[in-house]
């Protein structure tokens, strides 16, 4: 375990050759953050110049072009962590936990957005701030709720290895629980409510499928920004710790969680 | 239930979207934060190495490896100028070191 | 007898046997989960229950009650370096994991069988739904003994061990309750046993089994790792 560290730190090359392929993390996140902003440009013109008024919800369908895009970028989100987790568990790079930890943060961020627009629309749609006929909402709250315990327990265990490890293992099993809970709320489904959801996506017409689209692409193009943006900034704090563990320098008074360092 | 009138389903539409790019300005605060206390770090930490390796540099502002006798020696300015500074300090040590991660 | 099978015994057994002789998991166990029926009753203002509301009462507790068995299960592990001998001995470190979650299983049949009839004594109006019960609570606790485990397993090593197993483990158990609560939900209807959508809801359970039995025995080995 010391060595495993000891390696992961060295400047010398490793006889993976692994770090000297690294780029700093920052590199691309310029190009990537004005291509988002090109892209909700685009989408949020979609949404209110160019796609048609719902027959049945008039201007509030609006949100939805908000809200699930959203939640899918969030779920996938979680899924991606979870592939992190696995190459992490593999091959105990722990530049991959690093990947996970972060990919779970922004999801679990989006997935704040996902229910705060999602009860918008519930109470514009159907008078109350949450409901529990939306099977896809219920599923959604309790996914979040999951992987909310992420922090809580990661931030429990104090040994910065076993931490990790032990983190993939929750991002895994987190990740297998995801399209079983989908399964049993959409089951659990009893009242024939009015699917807003399944209207929605099954006919959808040409231009709102585009500008569904459009949407998809502009959150999936933030989250990835965001996710390089985080990790840019965990990076120059790693950096940071390098620096100050070669010049002996002071650690100033507040001590940092353990938290996924990248290095 | 029937669709609300225009102005009504105005508000809500609104709102969502409100809340959606409030969030993410909360959390390009968030990282600016941070960043903020890295660089304050780095700028005590630059100080600190100067100090203490001062002495065995033969003069300061030099090409140097790790770049942080350049951003020191400049008037650090909160500006465009030492932004510069950083992004090459961050990008130098990666290539002229090839080993480093 | 192959090593790990022998070990899966051993392990197993010791358990068993500890429980069997010191007596410190199950009896809690079956007075809380009573005790907790004695709650219900007053926070309900009911004495008779059936549907929905018995099926959730009764799950409720009896997931309260196993959480309170998965917080022990590591524990005797953790400090008589269990764990060290399991990785140092030369068999299939998911020995353990098959032993711990068979205990489990094990501990939690055992409390229903202790705990069901005395719900069915306080609330219900006939035991006709108790048979096909037992195949509802069968295949749950197979599901909470594996994520139970793989959770426990986790928790041991970390700092706020009695929070974080309810913590993490009661989300994750959330599909478990809707297959359960659904499938056992109409057999405590007031008129009588229903068979409404049985077959999918254990469908679901052994389904929720199998992947998280599957995903218990997929990552145990790294959860050793020292």
């Amino acid at each position: 375990m010391y060595a495993k560290g000891l390696r992961n730190e060295s400047t010398s090359p490793s006889p993976k050759g692994r770090n000297q392929t690294v780029m700093p993390f920052a590199s691309g996140l310029r190009t990537l953050s004005i291509v988002t902003v090109a892209a909700f440009a685009v989408s949020l013109s979609l949404v209110f110049f160019y796609a048609p008024l719902d027959a049945d919800q008039g201007f509030v369908q609006k949100i939805f072009y908000v809200h699930v895009p959203l939640a899918i970028v969030a779920l996938l989100g979680f899924v991606v962590g979870g592939v992190f987790a696995i190459a992490h568990l593999r091959s105990g790079d722990s530049r991959w936990d690093a990947y996970s930890y972060v990919s779970i943060h922004m999801s679990v961020i989006f997935g704040v957005a996902v229910l705060i627009t999602g009860s918008i629309w519930a109470k514009a749609s159907w008078g109350h701030w949450w409901v529990w006929d939306e099977p896809t909402l219920v599923s959604f709250l309790i996914v979040f709720l999951m992987y909310a315990t992420y922090y809580p327990f990661r931030y429990a265990i104090e040994d910065r290895e076993r931490q990790a490890r032990y983190a993939s293992v929750f991002a895994i099993t987190a990740g297998a629980f995801v399209p079983l809970n989908f399964m049993a709320v959409r089951l659990a489904e009893s009242l024939v409510h009015p699917r807003v959801f399944a209207t929605a996506n099954g006919g959808l017409p040409g231009e709102m499928m585009l500008t569904f689209l459009a949407s998809l692409a502009a959150c999936g193009l933030l989250w990835g920004t965001l996710v390089k943006l985080e990790l840019t900034a965990k990076s120059a704090s790693g950096q940071l710790k390098r620096l100050r563990r070669a010049l002996d320098a002071p650690v100033p008074g507040a001590a940092s969680r353990v938290a996924p360092e990248v290095r | 239930m029937p669709a609300l009138p225009l102005d009504e389903a105005g508000r809500y539409v609104a709102g969502a979207y409100v809340v959606f790019m409030l969030l993410i300005l909360v959390y390009v605060g968030i990282m600016a934060a941070k960043l903020q206390r890295i660089e304050r770090d780095l700028r005590e930490l630059a100080s600190f190495a100067e100090q203490g390796n001062g002495h065995k540099k033969a003069a300061p502002g030099r090409e140097d490896e790790d770049g942080e006798d350049r951003a020191q020696s400049e008037p650090v300015a909160p500006g465009r100028g030492s932004e510069d500074q950083s992004i090459s300090v961050s990008s130098g040590p990666s290539e002229s070191r090839g080993g480093d991660g | 007898m192959t090593p790990s099978r022998a070990a899966y015994a051993a392990i197993l057994g010791k358990d068993l046997r500890t429980e069997l002789r010191t007596l410190q998991s199950l009896p809690a166990m079956a007075l809380f989960a009573v005790t907790t029926f004695v709650i219900f009753r007053f926070g309900l203002d009911r004495t008779s229950l059936s549907g929905s509301l018995a099926a959730g009462v009764l799950w409720a507790t009896l997931l309260f009650a196993a959480v309170l068995g998965v917080n022990r299960l590591f524990v005797s592990e953790r400090a008589e370096g269990g764990f060290d001998a399991i990785r140092l001995a030369p068999v299939d470190r998911t020995a353990l994991f098959a032993a711990k979650a068979s205990a489990l299983f094990l501990y939690l049949v055992a409390l229903e069988a202790a705990v069901v009839p005395v719900f069915a004594l306080f609330f219900l109006d006939s035991a006709a739904a108790l048979p096909p019960l037992v195949l509802v609570l069968v295949l749950a606790d197979l599901g909470i003994a594996a994520t139970g485990t793989l959770i426990s397993s986790m928790a041991v090593h970390s700092r706020a061990r009695d929070l974080m197993t309810p913590l993490v483990l009661l989300p994750l158990v959330v599909p478990l309750m809707i297959a359960a609560t659904g499938a056992s939900d109409p057999l405590m209807a007031a008129g009588g046993p229903d068979y409404e959508r049985f077959g999918t809801w254990l469908g679901v359970l052994g389904l929720y089994d199998l992947i998280f039995l599957l995903v218990g025995y997929a990552v145990f080995d790294f959860l050793l790792e020292d």
